[in-house]
């Protein structure tokens, strides 16, 4: 009973990461998912890498079921119910368009119109009643709905944060009326105010409900036929996790929760590696994700955007993508610059050189034509096939002809072009944040990121690269060392000198036993648990509020210094004799478990050089002799410098000239210009 | 010959440095109109010409290409004062000079590379308020610049690294919230270090001379990026003209009046015939009318980088003394109204050229609703702007959609919520206007309608338009619905005589205000609309009964009660028929549009 397996379901791939907790024996590997029913290819993991149910400690889990059926439109079946003159927040938003240039762009609201209907009730800002609640109205809509053959049902009113009885009276009454609707009310989701982010916040829950209990019942199921019986842990969005057995009332928690992960681990590598600010730069097949984590918290984002008008408003990572990834396509526009991206070749066609139809020249043939990648690489754990060099290269003879420059040229200004793209991108999230990306390490893993992390270095001006032991399964690795954790948030928006602050501890008191009684109902193992309180504060007038940590029983005068030293902090300067007010109190429960298993530094070899398996000529502004290392040589103290390229299954690292590279007691490569 | 990575990175690395521009003063600003909703811009400028060399892709689309204007003018002026010293930084408002309205605070500094000016930098920031008859500067009685607030001329601000001191206390003392636009304003000059120290880092990598060229070189590339889209415009001249309803003082309709020319690769608006200045504040400066007319072709043509080479291939007749070429003292607090026009205009001029590139016109007001008083919890002052959401129009590819933000913005409307949490104001509804976007081929976006009740007194202002002129259809598309605006007061209902224009309306509890905002034009013929789509409209109640019968010739099968509503089938054959039928009577065989 000592292994530990992290799971990651993505798109393509079902990556596996086991580690053992007493030898602290890795192993990794990649299966395809099976798209139409997930949880099939996670059990092929679990048979792949032949491990035994009665050896299981742990197994957790990340997927993107949850934000497929969300982008795919692939959700339930639901009805919306809302105050009366009200239906139409959900699909109006708050006036905006999908792109700052070009009128063109449509809207699916996940719940359309005709399935929206009001009730007769209004609730104020303080949570008085207004109109009292017209249940005889529910009562008939209760037939509507049941014609309408809806699967689940969210309820959203105005001001329910403030006073939730009325939403919480309609589900006792649908709830009776049929018994097989999944009701959500909208501040069972989040409390807090802003009617169309909470509403489409609640939204996201319903629609996904019903497939995620569906999946969650699923794999318990199979998993329970397999031999384990214990509750299985899911990745959240927040960077924790939850079980699975409360998962389907969690789903909005669970979209993203696979690059969630990856930030987790990275964050979780990188510190025990000695660095406490990160910079994290997943790059996979079409996408480039950064995130920053200082002192192993990443930040996180209050709000993300899935899909246009459909924003959820729960604790995320903030992690920002662009598309940028090994299919990007290369053009050249009409004024005849160089362009790569945002069009992707994604998986199918995909790239030229994997041979399936694919005819525009990606960043991925430019890595081959360039000798940086192998022409007998592993694509995503095939297993080597031959990479088709020839007609990448015919590709590139078109786009150089089209720029004037030779083969190899084009190819080169191929990677420029994207790598300024995504250095940009890294700059843009650290200076958004008032931060100098300078600082930083860069943890580069996905598929693609250590082809391009020195060159993002280089750009950029960050001093080092780390490149961790599996940077391809990265999110499964996440999944295995992450913390268990609830977020609370309820609006309070009270100015602080004419508020009782005994009122903000009820509240806090409240949150932080709700976290802990649903800590105790899940069996999941968590050695502490850790409460931290948070308050969003604002001067009066702002609409920005700042989060300000604060602890359960501070005084107004605690909670106002509290907020202008961080005010200060962030923005140089106080606003003079303006109050302050308090917009929500958070509170977050963490189940601590262990984290990374203490991996034993081993022994070093000081600086002994590493023995390259072979050397091939790989293109840097000219071609190099470049040694090339497998991944697995390499051992705690090696160094050696560029050019060179490492290999390992999951991905391939690029060394540039004038730079060196390390590797550090727990067998990462720290990559660093000379 | 520049080689074609060098100018790529050079090109990517300019935009990134006028993105970080943008982005420290969005996240440094005190005012939440720039923090929240992005009012500014920042850009670099050619040390000659003036013209755009980057401009930030955060700010709003207004500011496009007046940035460059400004500069140039600025650039003039320093000239003739003995030209720019490093450390020097100007500032200005005169919307004569810079552009929109007093509210945009303009910065330009130079940069140097050793003693020679290698580029310039603005900075376009909306100051919350300076001063003025109105908090916040919408005036809609305005009848003089005056009334709308200080002035300021392009004058510097530093003088070689020198602040002007008393100048800051002279802005100070002339506006409402003086330690909000004194914050903002050093906001404003720190984004200057930004820009600095990014071109810095490019002139070390690649010199003065290689730089100079790859600029050069770029600018060149966007005026034949975008002269080879003009290039597919066939040749010929196409006229449009679209109205104002009022200027607010005076009840009398104000005409826009476009020829546009493509002659292969150059374009001409010719806007002669527009109406003279108006009494009130619709009027704009003719720097924003050139901006609008970028702004619209940048809509349609959303490839083209933005630098002085995409502006080359247009050249403009504007004649003086029109509402499009405003001049001192004339009021120009209701630009916008205006400039939503010329957006208009150039949409209907191109949707004759280019049919399946342009679209119908979109809703074209921002309708500002101010409410202001004081909190009877509070006992504080409060000032709440509910800009006009409305509906796009439809495409050659979509229909439009619903409740956007307007062209040349990206601003969002307010929660509801958090307003009934700062304003003594109850939202009665908030909903989708059903039957406002225009009928099509491909139908209207529909804008959206509701309505507050006060609970305790204040005063309203309202500074919009389209109540008379409604967004129009493209391509044989129908009209929207027009805006209206309806107090009720005292128990009654009523529309103030300039329909949308109404200036400090006192509401008392149980007072009110509806607004409907203007969905956007139809494109195409209504009658070759999918029967299916028409049936979905309906049963989304984006359309009514009447409509689908009158406009899409829409015949009903069965109209089956649920709850308050009804669900419709239409009968597919008798609608073909009936289609048919009013195709005959009209004379035409229904292929008009492309379907």
């Amino acid at each position: 009973m000592s292994a530990v397996v992290g799971i990651d379901v993505g798109g393509t791939f079902t990556d596996l990461y086991c580690v053992d907790a007493k030898s602290g024996a890795e192993t990794i590997l990649k299966v395809p998912s099976t798209p139409d029913d997930p949880s099939r290819a996670l059990l092929d993991s679990l048979h792949a890498a032949e491990i035994d149910p009665k050896d299981l400690e742990a197994l957790l889990h990340g997927t993107t079921i949850a934000t497929n059926a969300v982008i795919e439109r692939k959700g339930a079946r639901c009805a919306l119910v809302t105050t009366r003159g009200f239906r139409d927040v959900l699909e109006l938003g708050r006036r905006d368009r999908p792109l700052m240039y070009g009128l063109q762009g449509v809207q699916q609201p996940l719940i359309p119109r005709d399935r929206r209907w009001e009730v007769s009730e209004r609730v104020d800002y303080r949570g008085r009643v207004l109109v009292p609640l017209d249940e005889s109205e529910v009562q008939a809509l209760g037939e509507v709905l049941r014609e309408q053959s809806v699967e689940a049902i969210v309820i959203s009113l105005m001001h329910s944060y403030a006073n939730p009885a009325h939403e919480e009276r309609i589900a006792a009454l649908l709830g009776a009326a049929n018994p097989a609707w999944e009701i959500v009310t909208s501040t069972s989701v989040i409390r807090e105010y802003y009617e169309f982010e909470r509403t489409s916040t609640a939204t996201v829950q319903g629609y996904l409900q019903p497939l995620v209990s569906r999946y969650a019942k699923n794999l318990q199921q199979q998993l329970r036929d397999w031999g384990f019986d214990r509750d299985v842990l899911i990745m959240q969005s927040n960077g924790g996790l939850s079980p699975l057995s409360q998962l389907s009332r969690r789903s909005a928690y669970i979209v993203r929760s696979g690059p969630a992960a990856g930030v987790i681990a990275a964050g979780g590598l990188a510190k025990e590696a000695g660095f406490d600010k990160i910079i994290t730069a997943d790059m996979g097949g079409t996408s480039f994700d950064v995130a920053v984590v200082i002192n192993c918290e990443p930040r996180v984002a209050e709000k993300t955007d899935l899909d246009f008008r459909v924003p959820l408003r729960l604790p995320m990572i903030d992690v920002h993508t662009i598309g940028a990834g090994g299919g990007s396509i290369a053009s050249v526009d009409r004024g005849g610059i160089l362009e790569v991206g945002p069009r992707s070749a994604g998986s199918v066609p995909g790239p030229i050189c994997y041979r399936r139809g694919g005819v525009e020249p990606t960043v991925t043939d430019a890595n081959l034509v360039l000798g940086r990648i192998a022409v007998d690489s592993p694509i995503g754990g095939k297993g080597r096939i031959a990479l088709d060099l020839e007609s990448a290269r015919k590709a590139f003879a078109k786009l150089g002809s089209e720029l004037g420059l030779g083969i190899e040229d084009a190819a080169e200004a191929v990677l420029a072009v994207v790598n300024l793209r995504m250095a940009g991108r890294i700059r843009l999230i650290s200076i958004e944040q008032g931060l100098d990306p300078r600082d930083f390490v860069m943890v580069a893993f996905g598929g693609a990121g250590p082809m391009h992390g020195a060159a993002l270095i280089r750009e950029v001006g960050i001093r080092t690269e780390l490149v961790p032991p599996y940077p391809g399964v990265l999110c499964a690795m996440g999944c295995a060392i992450a913390d268990i954790r609830y977020d609370y948030s309820q609006t309070f928006e009270q100015r602080l000198n004419r508020s009782d602050v005994s009122e903000i501890h009820d509240i806090l008191k409240r949150q932080r036993a709700e976290g802990e009684a649903q800590l105790l109902k899940g069996d999941a193992p968590h050695s502490s648990v850790q409460i931290a309180h948070f308050a969003d504060m604002a001067y009066a007038g702002q609409i920005h509020a700042l989060r300000v940590c604060i602890e359960a029983g501070w005084d107004a005068e605690q909670l106002t210094r509290a907020f202008v030293a961080q005010y200060k902090a962030e923005f140089g300067n106080v606003l003079e004799n303006i109050p302050v007010v308090v917009v929500n109190l958070r509170t977050r429960v963490v189940g601590t478990r262990g984290g990374l298993a203490r991996r034993a530094a081993a022994a070093s070899t000081s600086g002994a050089a590493p023995r390259p398996i072979k050397r091939r000529p790989v293109y840097f502004g000219g071609w190099h002799d470049a040694a090339i290392y497998a991944r697995e040589d390499l051992l705690p103290g090696m160094s050696f410098d560029g050019p060179a390229i490492v290999e390992q299954n999951d991905t391939t690292t690029v060394v540039e000239p004038g730079m060196v590279t390390r590797v550090d007691a727990f067998g990462n490569l720290l990559v660093e210009v000379k | 010959m520049i080689d074609p990575v060098t100018l790529a990175v050079v090109r990517g690395s300019l935009e990134q440095i006028a993105d970080e521009m943008d982005l420290h003063l969005i996240r440094a600003a005190i005012s939440p109109i720039i923090s929240e909703t992005n009012d500014c811009a920042h850009g670099i400028f050619h040390p000659e010409t003036g013209e755009t060399i980057a401009q930030g892709r955060y700010g709003l689309p207004v500011f496009l290409s007046n940035m460059q204007f400004t500069t140039q003018n600025v650039l003039r002026i320093a000239k003739e004062q003995g030209g720019f010293k490093r450390g020097d930084v100007w500032i200005l408002n005169d919307p004569y000079i810079g552009g929109t309205h007093l509210q945009d605070a303009q910065l330009v500094a130079p940069y140097f590379v050793g003693d020679k000016l290698f580029a310039l930098f603005a900075s376009t920031g909306h100051w919350m308020d300076v001063g003025g008859s109105v908090p916040g500067g919408w005036a809609p009685k305005a009848e003089d610049i005056h009334q709308e607030g200080t002035v300021i001329p392009p004058v510097k601000l530093y003088d070689e690294g020198k602040l002007n001191d008393p100048l800051v206390a002279m802005f100070r003392a002339n506006s409402r919230l003086p330690d909000e636009i004194a914050g903002d304003l050093s906001a404003m000059v720190n984004v200057f270090a930004v820009g600095q120290r990014g071109l810095d880092q490019l002139v070390a990598r690649y010199g003065v001379e290689r730089l100079g060229a790859c600029i050069s070189e770029m600018i060149a590339r966007s005026e034949q990026q975008m002269r080879s889209y003009i290039a597919e415009i066939p040749d010929g001249t196409y006229r449009f003209e679209d109205f104002i309803d009022n200027d607010g003082i005076v009840d009398q309709p104000l005409k826009i009046v476009l020829a546009l020319t493509v002659k292969g690769s150059d374009l001409h608006f010719d806007f002669t015939g527009t109406s003279p200045t108006a009494r009130g504040p619709v009027n704009l400066s003719r720097n924003t009318t050139l901006s609008s007319c970028y702004v619209a072709m940048k809509h349609i043509f959303p490839e083209v980088p933005v630098n002085g080479g995409a502006f080359r291939p247009a050249s403009f007749t504007i004649p003086t003394r029109t509402i499009i070429s405003a001049e001192y003292p004339t009021p120009v607090g209701g630009y916008l109204e205006v400039l939503g026009r010329v957006i208009a205009v150039v949409f209907g001029a191109l949707g004759q050229a280019i049919p399946d590139r342009a679209p119908a016109a979109p809703f074209g007001t921002i309708g500002v609703c101010t409410v202001g008083g004081r909190h009877p919890d509070s006992g504080n002052f409060f000032v709440g702007v509910f800009p006009y959401p409305g509906g796009y129009g439809g495409t050659k590819a979509t229909d439009g959609l619903v409740h956007g933000t307007p062209p040349q913005s990206m601003a969002n409307f307010v929660s509801l919520e958090m307003s009934e949490h700062r304003y003594p104001l109850r939202f009665d509804f908030f909903r989708l206007r059903e039957d406002s976007g225009g009928a099509g081929w491909h139908r209207g976006g529909c804008g959206s309608e509701y309505q507050f009740t006060a609970w305790a007194d204040c005063a309203t202002t309202v500074l919009g338009d389209q109540c008379d002129y409604p967004p129009f259809g493209a391509a044989g598309g129908g009209p929207a619905a027009p805006n209206v605006v309806e107090f009720h007061t005292d128990g009654k209902l009523w529309r103030p005589q300039m329909r949308s224009k109404h200036e400090n309306q006192v509401l008392h509890e149980g007072d009110g205000l509806h607004l409907c905002t203007p969905g956007g034009g139809g494109f195409g013929d209504p009658l070759e609309r999918d029967i299916a789509a028409v049936q979905r409209d309906l049963n989304l109640g984006y359309v009514s009964r009447a409509t689908a019968e009158r406009d899409y010739g829409a015949v009903i099968a069965e109209a089956t009660p649920l709850g308050d509503r009804s669900v419709y089938r239409i009968d597919a054959n008798a609608t073909s028929a009936e289609r048919a039928r009013r195709r005959a009577a009209r004379g035409d065989d229904g292929k008009r549009i492309a379907g």
